[in-house]
């Protein structure tokens, strides 16, 4: 309840809210800017998400200290931005069930993905696909 | 100089072990680990305490870091007016789940404080204090509001603080994360009213969470919005990533949960992170990392380590404590010596001097006050410990052994040239410990007065039970797999469960426990909890708690949250008012023999001459069950080979049987050369008079520093620091600077070099296993009075033992065995005779059994069968359950042991038996319940179907073996005989042979002996293997059976799961080794009754406040084990 009442306390009009998301600064600091809000959240963040677990080519920016690239379906996407991370350490204590993970939420070619370094498998991962 | 690097990082938010169950990290492995990454300082923020606090402080300084010493308290909410349920649903916040630990354990917002200065150091210790101690006692919760810090109390007291808003749990934190902004805003706009300008921070943690971004950006969007600055922490839990299932297991048990345990924690990310990981997690917020820096440079607490705090003492006008400290010292040593003596008037001068140069006259008088009240009191009392190596605490009459006599050294106690607080511990009688605590309290006040905190730490049985209770196994396994473990250290578990007999079948054997034995060894020493020192407590001068926060203790008592090395490292005052049962059993022995014999005919047991030649002759037949320090197994096994005949042989045998001493073997040769079997040799004439007492052999640290002195002509203080250096663990090239001083100092007297090289070898061979001659000697005292008390008074001394246990080595069954073996009869408890305690009856030859250690009997009962029957006898059952009104459990003990023998008649026109008192006695209780207690004295009764007399000869128709089981389970004492001697026929039999026959058998032969197991010690050789040392009784006495590894690996199990034993050997009867049998195999041996029964030889479970005679002996087989392994961890 709490996490939506800006949401509803917008007042909404039929016909919408004329915004000029784009501007001339491109599609990149408006899709950060959604994405750093605190009270916009993404579609599988508030229902239950279908995920996804394909192992996928990653390069590390070891300057940066995050994923430089990753490859799919033969198509190089190179990162443009790391919008967030997190890590996933669970239910250690049951080896059928332990998930250990450092997870990227990245902007790729205009599309955001949700990659994770699966150490216990020891292998990347694209966990998310945009929205 | 500290620097501010604008790369660098400090962790102002750490929880080490202390924050007990909620952190995983040790001290020194989060200093070394900040050393290491080269941060320049550390705080340390446990839940609601500061346990941890003074060994960081110490530790951290020690290695270089700059400490921060603060807390993470649980506040009440700031952001709303009123209470939570008051806010419409969508506005309520969670209730963090509960922080800290046992009483300290409070449910409510976290708050990050960190002390500046002293004075911030102290209102932290003033904050918790409040907080821990609203409720009125140990079991009130105030209503909720127990360990919770008030708004008020921070306005109050935030002087020299630095607060941080809090972890996710802080009410700022927590209002973001619930999405009420509003909140946070309140909360953080009233938290930073609290404090001064400047001194609140929005605390920003990184919790590497997918909302973590969103969290961090409302956070510093606030604090721009309140114009309060931001500070980035990592809330540390635990050192490394790899370490956060330890923290997980910690607090799903803390929280009494299984894992995931209440917090269910997303990831492993509250690590130490070094500070470009920190950087890099805060790259958005640089000022935040920045502010850790700054904050770092802004704390910069001294606690003045080194300096001293003494309670005020009352002194008359124009005069000072030394002034008056003299005067008492010069007044007790004319009591002390007479005649005076010009070498006690030089000593007294001598230490006096020392003490007034080294600062502690008030301490003294502190230590007089309490002893003069006890004495006043005529509350039992002895100085121990190196306190008596003092003229001045002899005359003041704190210890009772003459230093002069016994050259005791004070330099040993006191030494000029390292200024420590002296400790002078004292044992008082335990049955009136706590007059002299309430006097305490009420002489210096009970602001100013707190008992000492202990930290318990994690064993392998208690890490087991951690680790098991987490992983979500049932009650019943873990009580499985703690059971039958040793008392040994958690790290050691694999090794335990490999090699120990007793762990053959045990079920962590199995291979499926991998993880649990992992997490086990991991959770080696962890504390768990703070628990309350015996006797220790701290007296201050200001209010106690400006020096340390105070909480409730289980027992109802105020405790500080600082064991006694951090209070010794404070400079605080700590007095050790221990309990000593021998004192109340001393006492009563007095008081029961006086009784009979007449006040003048028993002189007080203190002040006897040590010189009564048949007191020795006991203690030299090893015939010393009860008495003080002098009745273990290896205490009588060494009596048999030292042949005790003066005051100096107790002393080196309370000396001779310790771990060092032991450790180093210096019974051996101190045993040969005093019965001339070997030569007493010394490489220097002036080391052979040092020794003379000890045949040459380094007994006594005193000791060292006569050798010291006379052989390298070192001071005696320059002696003590030589002591202390060569004691402790040593580089090589420090023991080299050692010895070569040595060496050149004892050339420069006229020694050659051969010699200074060998009297230094032997030194360094014994410095370092010493016993305290002082507290031997103290010691000492107390066991001739007790030696003398049994010597003359057994009867009295036995029922004294009975009645003030648990205390001592054996079991209360086998301290009224060994009476019955000095021809003391024993009588069973009897309503119409028995008190509540032992007591002596017949001039003392016999002891009757009192009704106190009685299962299921009860504080009400008791003082109403004493009472009834002070107007007359009971007449029978009836009469006795009308008066008494006897619950039903207490009245069927009182039966089976024979309590209600002899009352009344039936129709066959003799007393009821047990049987038919017990068929009665549902039937009694249902009439008087329908009747009430009026009416007639007797009611009569349809006679009921009890089985017919086993023994028609004895009045209670059971027979021998009914009447002992009974006895054992309900008294834990066999009153009619002792178990064994059911079973003689079937022993001799076999061939055993009888404990008072041993020293007539021949060395070296083999033999069969039988016995009921007593103790079971397994200390650790030198070689690291584990030797057995059983106690077994037989009806005649003890006898010593030594099982080595080969021969415990065959009957480990066997020691372990039976109480009766038959043990084939061989023989040990010598001098020089005195008896023992060495087993070659120890076999089970059930007692059986006549009818082939086995006869139970445990007692039942005793229920509070009473219960069967409570031995510390022979009852549990893990406390045995476990005994024997604190021996051998000594």
């Amino acid at each position: 309840m709490g996490n939506n009442a800006p949401i509803r306390r917008f007042d909404a009009q039929k016909t919408g809210q004329m915004l000029d998301l784009f501007g001339n600064a491109g599609r990149l600091p408006v899709v950060l800017e959604l994405l750093s809000t605190p009270w916009l959240h993404r579609a599988s963040d508030v229902d239950a998400p279908k995920r996804i677990e394909i192992p996928v080519p990653v390069e590390w920016d070891p300057e940066r200290g995050r994923p430089g690239s990753f490859t799919r379906k033969g198509k190089r996407y190179e990162v443009d931005q790391v919008v967030t991370q997190w890590a996933v350490d669970t239910r250690w204590w049951d080896r059928e069930r332990a998930v250990s993970r450092r997870c990227f939420r990245v902007i790729a070619r205009g599309g955001v993905y949700d990659l994770a370094y699966d150490r216990l498998g020891e292998q990347w991962l694209l966990v998310g696909v945009v929205d | 100089m500290w620097s501010t690097d604008v790369t660098g990082f400090v962790h102002l938010h750490v929880h080490s072990h202390f924050s007990f169950m909620d952190g995983a990290a040790s001290l020194d492995a989060l200093i070394e680990r900040a050393k290491r990454l080269g941060m320049e300082s550390l705080a340390l923020t446990d839940h609601q305490g500061l346990s941890g606090a003074i060994r960081f402080y110490r530790k951290a300084r020690a290695a270089g870091i700059r400490p921060i010493i603060g807390v993470e308290v649980v506040v009440e909410a700031a952001g709303i007016p009123g209470c939570e349920a008051d806010l419409p649903p969508a506005e309520r916040l969670a209730r963090p789940h509960p922080a800290g630990f046992g009483r300290a354990r409070a449910a409510g917002f976290h708050l990050t404080l960190l002390a500046k200065d002293l004075a911030g150091y102290r209102n932290l210790c003033r904050l918790l204090s409040a907080a821990h101690l609203r409720a009125a006692s140990a079991d009130d919760d105030a209503g909720g509001t127990r360990s919770v810090v008030t708004l008020r109390e921070l306005h109050r007291l935030s002087e020299g603080i630095i607060a941080l808003s809090g972890c996710r749990h802080g009410e700022v934190g927590a209002s973001i994360e619930a999405g009420v902004p509003w909140r946070a805003r309140e909360a953080a706009t009233r938290l930073a009213r609290c404090f001064a300008p400047g001194d609140f921070y929005i605390e920003l943690t990184h919790t590497m969470t997918p909302g973590s971004g969103d969290y961090l950006r409302s956070l510093s969007d606030l604090a721009g919005e309140l114009g309060l600055p931001v500070v980035a922490t990592n809330n540390v839990h635990y050192l490394t990533r790899t370490d956060a299932p330890l923290h997980d297991v910690l607090s799903a048990v803390g929280a009494r949960a299984t894992l995931p345990g209440p917090l269910g924690r997303p990831n492993a990310e509250l690590y130490f992170k070094d500070a470009s990981e920190m950087r890099r997690l805060f790259s958005r917020y640089p000022t935040a990392c920045d502010a850790t820096l700054e904050i770092a440079a802004r704390c910069d607490l001294d606690l003045g380590l080194g300096s001293f705090h003494f309670p005020t003492v009352e002194l008359a006008r124009g005069e000072t404590a030394y002034s008056v400290l003299s005067k008492l010292a010069w007044r007790g040593l004319e009591e002390r010596y007479r005649p005076m003596t010009p070498e006690a008037v030089r000593r007294l001068q001598h230490e006096l001097a020392i003490i007034e140069q080294l600062g502690f006259p008030a301490y003294f008088l502190v230590v007089k006050d309490i002893v003069d009240f006890a004495r006043r009191s005529g509350i039992r009392y002895s100085g121990r410990g190196s306190a008596g190596d003092s003229i001045v605490t002899y005359a003041l009459g704190v210890t009772d052994a003459d230093p002069i006599e016994h050259s005791l050294l004070f330099e040993r106690f006191l030494n000029p040239e390292r200024r420590q607080m002296p400790d002078i511990d004292v044992d008082f009688d335990s049955a009136r410990r706590d007059e002299v605590i309430a006097y305490i309290y009420k002489r210096f006040g009970a602001k100013h007065v707190a008992m000492i905190a202990t930290v318990n730490t994690m064993t392998a049985k208690s890490a087991v039970r951690v680790a098991a209770k987490a992983l979500g196994h049932p009650p019943a396994e873990v009580d499985s797999f703690s059971r039958h473990l040793p008392w040994t250290s958690a790290r050691k578990i694999r090794e335990v469960l490999a090699t120990y007999p007793e762990c053959r079948n045990h079920p962590l054997r199995d291979a499926r426990h991998e993880m649990l034995l992992d997490l086990t060894e991991k959770l080696d020493h962890v504390p768990m909890h703070l628990g309350t020192h015996l006797g220790g407590f701290l007296i201050t001068a200001e209010p106690v708690d400006s020096w340390t926060p105070l909480q409730w203790a289980a027992k109802g008592t105020v405790v500080s949250q600082y064991d006694k090395d951090d209070v010794e490292a404070l400079g605080l005052v700590k007095m050790d008012i221990l309990g000593l049962r021998m004192h109340s059993a001393i006492s009563q022995t007095v008081e029961l023999a006086r009784a009979r014999v007449g006040a003048d005919a028993v002189p007080e047991p203190f002040l006897l001459p040590h010189d009564d030649p048949r007191v020795y002759d006991t203690i030299a037949a090893a015939d010393t069950v009860g008495m003080f320090q002098l009745e273990s197994s290896g205490q009588r096994n060494l009596a048999m080979r030292l042949q005790e005949r003066d005051f100096e042989d107790i002393i080196a045998a309370i000396s001779l049987f310790r771990p060092g001493p032991l450790e180093a073997e210096m019974i051996v040769p101190f045993i040969r050369r005093r019965h001339g079997i070997e030569p007493v040799i010394v490489p220097h004439p002036a080391m052979g008079a040092c020794l003379a007492d000890s045949y040459g052999v380094i007994v006594y640290q005193e000791q060292v520093l006569q050798v010291v002195r006379a052989v390298a002509g070192f001071t005696l203080a320059e002696a003590d620091s030589f002591r202390r250096a060569m004691t402790k663990d040593r580089s090589r090239a420090e023991m080299e600077s050692l010895h070569a001083e040595f060496v050149r100092r004892s050339v420069a007297l006229g020694c050659t070099t051969e010699v200074a090289e060998e009297v230094f070898r032997q030194l360094q061979g014994f410095a370092a296993y010493g016993f305290n001659k002082a507290h031997a000697a103290c010691f000492a005292v107390v066991s001739y009075a007790s030696a003398w008390l049994k010597t003359y008074y057994p009867a009295e001394f036995a029922a004294a033992i009975l009645n003030n246990e648990p205390m001592g080595f054996y079991s209360p069954r086998l301290v009224l065995d060994d009476a019955r073996r000095h021809d003391i009869g024993v009588l069973p408890p009897h309503v119409n005779v028995s008190s509540a305690d032992c007591t002596v009856e017949g001039r003392g030859s016999a002891i009757r059994v009192g009704l106190k250690g009685l299962l299921n009997m009860n504080a009400r009962l008791l003082p109403a069968i004493v009472e009834a029957r002070a107007r007359r006898p009971f007449d029978d059952l009836t009469d006795f359950l009308r008066r008494t009104r006897a619950e039903s459990d207490a009245a069927v003990s009182l039966i089976k042991v024979g309590a209600l023998d002899g009352l009344g008649s039936t129709d066959a026109g003799r007393p009821p038996t047990r049987d038919e008192q017990l068929v009665l006695l549902p039937e009694l209780k249902a009439t008087l319940a329908r009747e009430g207690s009026g009416g007639e004295r007797a009611l009569l009764l349809a006679p009921s179907h009890a089985r017919p007399p086993e023994d028609s000869s004895h009045p209670s128709g059971w027979s021998v073996a009914r009447r002992l089981g009974a006895e054992l389970e309900l008294l834990g004492l066999a009153v009619t005989c002792h178990p064994l001697e059911l079973a003689r026929t079937d022993l001799e039999a076999r061939g055993v042979v009888w404990a008072r026959d041993l020293s007539r058998q021949p060395d070296r032969s083999r033999i069969v002996v039988a016995g009921l197991r007593e103790r079971a010690q397994t200390p650790r050789t030198r070689s690291g293997k584990r030797v057995c040392f059983l106690t077994l009784e037989d009806p005649t006495g003890l006898i010593d059976v030594v099982v080595f590894p080969e021969a415990l690996q065959r009957s480990g199990e066997t020691i372990v799961k039976h109480r009766s034993y038959l043990v084939e050997g061989v023989l040990q009867n010598n001098q020089e080794r005195g008896i023992a049998v060495i087993a070659d195999i120890v076999r089970p041996y059930v007692v059986r009754a006549s009818g082939g029964a086995p006869v139970r030889l445990r007692r039942g479970v005793g229920t509070a406040p009473m219960g069967p005679f409570r031995g510390t002996a022979g009852h549990s087989d893990e406390s045995e084990w476990s005994a024997a392994d604190d021996v051998a961890a000594v």
